[in-house]
């Protein structure tokens, strides 16, 4: 690329710097409540799932089936165009109006339709991922774990709440966090339903002043970034595998634990 | 231990199987208060089976078994918790739960199953940590804990609730030999305490010193159920004579035959 | 009430596109491109994988460094790359589709190179050294001995990366390659009010396509295609 001169103060200062910097924060805030989200319905799933009622796990089994078998960019337009037009008229309404409160720095808006279809989007596609790894984690417990409990008079539900989902959670942490930075990758495609994320602004920046490569370049690292930090964030203060709780190697597990979870990280969509 | 005394077990014409394997075929058998009884039978013979219908972590086939003269064999849901939780028991294997402290491990059950509070929950635990000889080491978890060290835990676990009855299954089996003494030692404390142990053990000595009654068992029937002096001198059963031979000396067991 | 009139009158649309016209797209055109990216991204993925077993050191390190990197940004920024580097790579511009089953094939190879390499290395170090001591060289012993084993242990792995890929074929909407998810939102665009009918059918298809693929593997008693 001899001879061509790069301009990244034409992408990083001015209105599209003003364009990026909003995007970044835009990809940040739809990944919380995106992963916040997920949480919770994969909590939902994994209780249908291994719910001593058949029906109850043949619904849970349906469900992270379809989620993980269809591409998140056409539940995206699911979401958008058809399912949140579905919603009561007064409730759409209601998010149309402006709210003050709702409107973050540099004028990002959270409550839209793009912005929750996005949210909702991402949470329950990564919580059909989730539920499966909990699930494959607690298969993996050994028997005595449960029978222990249960000779202590532990229920079903106690026993998985306080015996079994916390080694669960803790032995299959790594995937888990996987699963969380694919999220955030994957809200690069909230793009298509119009949301101000990084990648609508990137192509908004490309198409203003036609600085593609700079453009392109900006994006890419600060997805990287965010990735790295991210899965640094997950890794420290998550759940210690079992086993390797309390001990002095625990800081130098964690390293290599996050670039795996990186590495690890899966493009699927 | 005296027969007059109210059993505190009954098992009556107790079956069990699994598919089309009979594995208990029509157990009769009366435990009483305080009593140290010791299971001892071949590999497969069924033992392990015949300690976990009491707590049912194996559903009972047919007949019943009445503890505390309350017929249990019905039992399900709340009932059958709270019968769990007055019987405790020991695996093999220890099962100490891998993401708890010594201490945690022994209070959980005080605390979620009897809603103990914490506080409380944890001074008992350390009394109990205490008795089995482990009260410096509360804050260490199972991984960092000897086998023997996690057998005692385990044991003071079991022993948390209270229980009147403690089921131990092989408790010494998964141990190092320098490692077996030091839990047997814990055990023959529980009967001295009124609690009422079945022990299912390869361990002959520990059988013979501890054992009020010495139950063999063989193709799930109780072919012998005596006191150890007869059961060890004396052996009724030719299948009983055997089996003793074998696991008191091999070798020439392995000659005579 | 949904009104599916909308998906039989565009049904071929939807199915093929303007195929008859010479003009593949659709199902059809997401079917072609997602086995021209997947021959490509296996072929390229053992290939890497093989090498990275076969070096060392620096050579397998920038192998892992190139892979996570791909791994770790959004599919939708390798095509963009893709857009702007292979005209200038090429001096000429290549048809949009080439660019997204390039660049859909690149980021795959990555998980295909884990996959294999992790079955490699999951075999007994024993094979290795049976080989060796037979008088093979590490490259023989690599192609010869330890592929035919590895490659049947990560069928169901290498499946569900696949039905990955499949579902990535979707991104193509976004630079408008007339694929099954296009058509469809082209569809959608110009009758408006059957969004819902549309992307029912579309998500429908899709995972027709994936869950029989990843039936398939269960049912052959692999372990379950996980997409991953
Ligand atoms: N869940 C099960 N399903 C089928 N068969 C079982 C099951 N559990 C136990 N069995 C069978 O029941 C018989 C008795 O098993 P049990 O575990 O009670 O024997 P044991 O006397 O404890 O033997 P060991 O000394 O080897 O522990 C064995 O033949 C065993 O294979
Ligand atoms: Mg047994």
């Amino acid at each position: 690329m001899t001879g061509v001169s790069f301009d990244f103060a034409g992408v990083l200062t001015g209105q599209p710097g003003q364009w990026l910097l909003s995007g970044f924060l835009m990809t940040i805030y739809v990944t919380v409540v995106g992963a916040l989200l997920a949480t919770l319905l994969a909590v939902l799933l994994l209780g249908l799932r291994i719910a001593p009622l058949a029906p109850a796990r043949g619904l849970a089994i349906a469900l992270v089936e379809l989620f993980r078998n269809t591409p998140i960019l056409v539940q995206f337009l699911f979401w958008y165009f058809a399912a949140y037009n579905l919603l009561p008229r007064s409730f759409r309404d209601y998010i149309t109006a402006e709210h003050p409160w709702a409107v973050l720095p540099v004028g990002n808006v959270l409550l839209a339709p793009e912005f929750i279809a996005a949210a909702w989007g991402l949470g329950v596609f990564t919580a059909a991922f989730l539920a499966e790894e909990l699930r494959a984690g607690l298969n993996a417990m050994p028997r005595g774990q449960k029978e222990a409990a249960l000779s202590q008079g532990f229920g079903h539900w106690e026993t998985l709440r306080f015996v079994l989902l916390p080694q669960a959670l803790a032995n299959s942490w790594q995937p888990l966090v996987t699963q969380y930075l694919n999220l955030m990758k994957l809200s690069s495609l909230a793009s298509a339903i119009s949301l101000a994320e990084l990648t609508y602004q990137v192509r908004q920046v490309e198409s203003y002043n036609a600085h593609a490569f700079e453009a392109f370049a900006v994006g890419t690292v600060l997805y990287l970034l965010l990735g790295l930090v991210l899965g640094q964030l997950l890794i420290v203060f998550g759940p210690k595998p079992v086993g390797a709780r309390a001990r002095r190697r625990a800081v130098k597990a964690n390293r290599s634990a996050t670039a795996a979870a990186i590495v690890g990280a899966s493009g699927d969509a | 231990m005296t027969a007059s005394a109210t059993p505190l077990i009954e098992l009556q014409n107790v079956h069990k199987w699994h598919g089309d394997l009979h594995v208990l075929r029509g157990i009769d058998l009366t435990v009483s208060r305080g009593e140290a009884l010791a299971i001892i039978g071949p590999s497969g013979s069924g033992k392990s089976t015949l300690i976990r219908l009491v707590n049912r972590l194996e559903a009972i086939s047919e007949g019943e078994i009445i503890i505390d003269g309350v017929p249990t064999a019905r039992f399900a849901g709340r009932e059958l918790r709270e019968l769990r939780s007055e019987i405790g028991f020991v695996f093999q294997q220890f099962n100490l739960y891998g993401h708890l402290t010594a201490l945690d491990n022994v209070s959980l059950a005080l605390r979620k199953v009897r809603g103990v509070p914490r506080a409380k929950a944890e001074a008992r635990a350390r009394d109990l940590l205490d008795r089995v000889g482990l009260a410096d080491k509360a804050g260490h978890f199972p991984s960092q804990l000897s086998g023997g060290q996690q057998q005692r835990v385990a044991i003071a676990r079991a022993l948390a609730t209270d229980p009147k009855i403690v089921l131990f299954d092989e408790p010494t089996s998964a141990l190092d030999p320098e490692m077996i003494g030091e839990v047997l030692a814990v055990i023959r404390e529980l009967p001295k305490a009124g609690i009422t142990i079945l022990v299912v053990t390869h361990e002959m000595a520990f059988a013979r010193e501890v054992a009020d009654r010495v139950a063999f068992i063989d193709g799930g029937t109780i072919l012998e159920l005596e006191t150890p002096e007869k059961f060890f001198s004396a052996p009724s059963h030719p299948r009983t004579r055997r089996f003793l031979q074998q696991v008191l000396s091999p070798l020439s067991a392995a000659e005579a035959s | 009430m949904p009104d599916f009139s909308v998906i039989t009158q565009n049904l071929p649309y939807l199915l093929w596109g303007r195929a008859l016209e010479g003009q593949p797209g659709g199902l059809l055109l997401t079917l072609i491109m997602s086995l021209e990216a997947g021959v490509l991204a296996l072929v390229v993925g053992v290939l890497l994988a093989l090498a990275a077993w076969l070096s060392g050191g620096w050579t397998r390190r920038i192998l892992f460094a190139w892979a996570d990197f791909i791994r770790g940004i959004p599919l939708i920024f390798v095509i963009f790359w893709l857009y702007f580097l292979l005209p200038s790579l090429f001096g000429v511009n290549l048809p949009d589709t080439i660019t997204v089953v390039l660049a859909i094939a690149w980021f795959t190879s990555a998980a295909v190179m884990y996959s294999t390499l992790a079955g490699l290395e999951a075999l007994p170090k024993g094979q290795v050294e049976a080989g060796l001591s037979a008088g093979f060289s590490r490259t023989k012993v690599l192609v010869n001995i330890l592929l035919p084993q590895a490659l049947p242990n990560v069928l169901p792995s290498l499946v569900g990366v696949f039905i990955s890929l499949i579902k990535d074929t979707s991104l193509a909407f976004i630079v408008n390659v007339p694929e099954l998810t296009t058509v469809a939102g082209q569809v959608n665009n110009r009758t408006q009010i059957y969004p819902t009918e549309i992307f029912l059918f579309t998500g429908a298809v899709y995972f027709l396509l994936c869950g029989a693929l990843s039936l398939t593997v269960h049912l052959a008693g692999g372990r379950r295609a996980r997409p991953a």
